[in-house]
């Protein structure tokens, strides 16, 4: 048959053994789905939602009750944001794990985590985009956040939320961010994130000369394979959406009197943790960023992956950043669970 | 029996599974697109007590937008949208007239001149029990 | 692998089936949109069995949201009750200002006594100043009756009476040496408006503007009462308060100072009717007090206070037996109504068993306030009305019958000497 676009977007055929559910898991392609329910979802809810402070609860309401089908709407816009945080994750742990960052993959790397980066900002701008009173802990205090950087902290706070205290303004820029600074962005990022993968010589493989295993599978049945990844997760994405409603709250009368739990959104949970450790702006701010600085050097500074091991889960020659992938990663779930326990 | 081949036996449902997903979606998208959230428009105007309006008397009643008439015979009520494309008309010494694109009418709404085709809407007037007028413009 | 794409496609469908079903399944909203604020509400999607309130409160021109809060939009049960205030009672003392209050609503009054809200939170039955104030006395703790303690603070700027005092502090049991205060602070501090009810059916009732206003007792004897009486569900806020509704804490029994707890009547289970139910054995009452309602006789100022903090209830319990039937020497102090804009107009209106019109006369306290359902008819008829139960009573006046009252004396025992009612 003759390729469509979408077949197109694929090279004609791929390694077989990298090609199956239980080597890539199907993480990166999930994602990209997910990045369209996210899309679709996101400027349906546009039609809806009014970003300011006395509207702004009150339209969520409205969509989650009263626009038919804007409760399930709204549900999968929120459930396909926390699955895409999850499945990227495991995506990034995935291509440490088979070490495939190696080069000439290495900017490729670096533009998925700038896209990780991405993801959690737009799971935050849209969780304070509720403006009701559980988000408001979390407004306050990540806002309060940018405060404690210093020399520019204070002036990075008025750009941020365009007073001196979260507001109509804060609002609107929140808007702003979630929909053109970030997910705008973010899609771009994406389109070179993937074209990368084509030009640096699709799916990581050891070079033909080491290869064992000849077979591969045309770019035919790889769409097909994605499409059946669609279908299911799409289906499941759906239930979950129809049954398991997105968290929501009374709306923030008095911008000052928190009344909802101090909570954390789940995936700062970690952060909250370390919050309580000590200085914020160490603990807050330097931290997260030195662990981002950390995980932005392994494919730089650590033993990289070498040919003949490409291709496969755990290769020992970048067993130790497998490790310290591994430890960061085991922390942060730590901290996590700590942090969703209730409080003593 | 047909002979459909167990390959496009597959296709076939395939799609038939499909499009009728899709037809779902594309009726759920439909209904979602189509809820107000504006409450109606109002359609009752409370203009005030009869004595305000002495015989003979064309009073502007803005807020509908509308012109009240007390003629011999009793009250009318003309509205002053625009048959044409809804600009608000202006009251002239014989008539009205539409800035927008011309029309014409005279002082009893009737087409005189204009794109217009239509005359001007005459609205139901009540009188309640006590003495008020209200516009209806339903 | 087209059979598992088929298989991916019927799951889909599926999928989409449930949630258009789920969509289907959920409760069509019904808007109300109340003349007084403009805004929609959905309540009535979930609630539209709760009958009115009462004539005066409309639910198309209040809807529900102005008196109870809560989220207008939310079809969801938890976000839609979360901001209610007061839960299900929003008259509650603690947050009745921002449900019944406001200047179009009760307590937009500048002058304290129209100012209803001002009135009940300074009113004895809601501070419990006095009974605070006579143990406090009694047992050494304050050297005067003056109120200077009350169930918790009260401030008024607008003293009007000779008796009002300005603020009352909180009562802190803590700060009690002597053991008998200390057991009052553990036994008796239950008795005010804004206290939880004992435990048992008879004294089940509201807290804030409810306890008296939401009727909770049925009628002992339903044939007495008239359809009205009847509501299944306590939405109701009512004017025409019934005894029963007194009784839910008043002649429940008697308190004990050596022991300091509250002694119940003996006469439990209840007895059904009102000679037996309405005052406890030991209690002495004419045939007026027990075939009358409360507020029959006890007038506004008295149940609900006159706007000044008081320390006693004797100051402020004004009603008579001389108020309706005079003394030997003097007929009942009278007022002809020529203002339209009386009071007592108002009340009528309210609990219209009377069609007072202008120029009736009716029955005064001494300190001028009208008696609504009191009328003296052209023919000189004494005549009562009863606010509750829209019975007729006709009465006469002391002055020219055979009682041989020294009329100064007006304790309720003098008057039962003679016309104590047998039980």
């Amino acid at each position: 048959m003759r390729p469509n676009f979408f077949h197109h977007l694929h090279p004609p055929t791929i390694p077989a053994k990298q090609s199956r559910w239980r080597y890539t898991l199907g993480a990166g392609g999930t994602a990209i789905f997910l990045m369209l329910v996210l899309g679709v979802t996101g400027i349906l809810e546009m039609f809806y939602y009014i970003p300011t402070p006395e509207q702004a609860a009150q339209s969520i309401q409205t969509i989650s009750y009263l626009v038919p089908f804007g409760g399930l709407v709204r549900n999968l816009h929120f459930w396909a944001a926390q699955l895409f945080l999850i499945v990227t994750a495991v995506h990034l742990v995935r291509v440490v794990f088979t070490g495939s960052y190696a080069p000439a993959r290495r900017f490729n790397y670096l533009l998925g985590l700038a896209l990780f980066v991405f993801a959690i900002l737009l799971d935050f701008t849209g969780y304070i985009l509720r403006w009701d009173q559980g988000i408001q802990w979390a407004l306050i205090v990540g806002t309060n956040l940018i405060k404690t950087i210093p020399l520019i902290g204070n002036l990075l706070y008025i750009m941020l939320t365009g007073g001196t205290q979260p507001g109509l303004a804060t609002l609107i820029r929140f808007y702003t961010w979630h929909i053109f600074g970030l997910a705008l962005v973010a899609i771009i990022l994406t389109v070179w994130h993937a074209f990368r993968v084509r030009r640096d010589g699709g799916i990581a493989v050891p070079p033909p000369h080491l290869r064992t295993d000849k077979e591969r599978i045309t770019r035919y049945e790889l769409v097909r394979r994605e499409v059946l990844a669609m279908l299911f997760s799409g289906a499941a994405l759906i239930l979950l959406a129809a049954f398991v409603p997105a968290p929501i709250a009374g709306p923030i009368t008095d911008i000052n009197a928190m009344s909802g739990e101090a909570r954390a959104p789940w995936f700062f949970l970690w952060v909250q943790q370390m919050l309580k450790w000590g200085d914020p702006f160490v603990w807050g701010v330097l931290v997260p960023l030195i662990i981002l600085v950390v995980l932005a050097l392994i494919p730089y500074i650590l033993p990289k992956p070498t040919n003949p091991e490409l291709g496969k889960w755990f290769p020992r020659s970048n067993r130790f950043a497998q490790i310290v992938l591994a430890i960061i990663a085991l922390l942060i779930i730590v901290l996590t669970i700590f942090g969703s326990l209730p409080a003593s | 029996m047909s002979d459909l081949s167990r390959r496009d036996f597959f296709k076939l449902i395939t799609t038939a599974l499909l499009a009728v997903s899709g037809a779902l979606g594309l009726g759920a998208l439909f209904r979602f697109l189509n809820y107000e959230t504006e409450p109606p428009v109002k359609t009752e105007f409370d203009i005030g007590p009869v004595d305000q309006y002495p015989p003979g008397s064309r009073s502007l009643i803005a807020e509908v937008p509308a012109v009240l008439i007390h003629s011999p015979s009793g009250f009318m009520a003309l509205s002053l949208v625009c048959t044409h494309l809804g600009c608000t008309v202006e009251q002239k010494e014989d008539g009205f007239t539409c800035p927008c694109h011309g029309s014409r009418y005279d002082a009893n709404g009737n087409v005189l001149r204009g794109p217009a085709q239509k005359p001007l809407r005459a609205l139901r007037v009540e009188i309640t029990s006590d003495q008020h007028l209200i516009l209806h413009t339903d | 692998m087209k059979r598992w794409i088929a298989l991916g496609s019927a799951i889909l469908l599926i999928a989409i089936l449930v949630a258009w079903w789920v969509n289907s399944r959920q409760p069509k909203p019904v808007v109300l949109i109340p003349t007084l604020t403009g805004k929609p509400e959905y309540c009535l999607t979930c609630h539209s069995d709760v009958p009115q309130i009462s004539p005066s409160h409309p639910v198309k021109t209040f809807g529900c949201v102005i008196c109870h809060g809560g989220v207008a939009l939310a079809l969801d049960a938890n976000l839609a009750h979360s901001t209610l205030r007061g839960g299900a009672n929003p008259s509650d003392l603690s947050v009745v200002q921002e449900s019944c209050g406001g200047s179009n609503c009760h307590s937009g009054a500048a002058a304290d006594h129209n100012n209803h809200i001002q009135r009940v939170m300074t009113s004895v039955q809601s501070t419990y100043a006095g009974a605070i104030t006579n143990i406090l006395y009694t047992f050494g703790a304050q050297s005067d009756l003056t109120a200077h303690y009350g169930i918790r603070v009260v401030r008024d700027s607008q003293v009007t009476t000779s008796t009002g005092v300005r603020s009352l502090e909180a009562f802190d049991p803590a700060k009690a040496t002597n053991p008998a205060i200390q057991k009052f602070a553990a036994n008796c501090l239950v008795c005010h408006i804004n206290a939880q009810p004992m435990a048992g059916a008879q004294f089940a009732r509201f807290t804030g503007c409810a306890a008296c206003h939401t009727p909770t007792q049925t009628p002992v004897s339903s044939s007495e009462y008239g359809g009205n009486q009847r509501k299944k569900l306590i939405h109701t806020l009512t004017t025409a308060i019934p005894y029963t509704q007194c009784n839910t804490c008043h002649n429940k029994g008697n308190y004990d100072l050596r022991t300091m707890t509250f002694v119940q009547r003996s006469d439990q289970p209840l007895p059904n009717d009102r000679l037996h139910n309405y005052y406890q054995p030991i209690a002495q009452f004419t045939q007026c007090e027990y075939t009358l309602d409360c507020i029959d006789c006890h007038t506004r100022t008295e149940a609900m206070g006159d706007g000044d903090i008081h320390s006693n209830e004797a100051q402020i319990q004004n009603i008579r037996c001389k108020t309706c039937h005079g003394t030997p020497t003097q007929l009942p102090l009278t007022k002809r109504l020529t203002d339209p804009n009386d009071i007592a107009f108002r009340q009528a209106l309210l609990n219209p068993v009377v069609n007072l019109q202008l120029g009736d006369t009716v029955l005064v306290t001494d300190q001028g306030e009208p008696l609504w359902n009191t009328r003296i008819l052209p023919d000189g008829t004494y005549q009562l009305v009863g606010k509750a139960t829209d019975e007729v009573f006709t009465f006469r006046p002391v002055m020219g019958s055979g009682c041989t009252q020294n009329g100064i004396d007006q304790s309720s025992a003098y008057c039962h000497t003679c016309h104590a009612v047998l039980r």
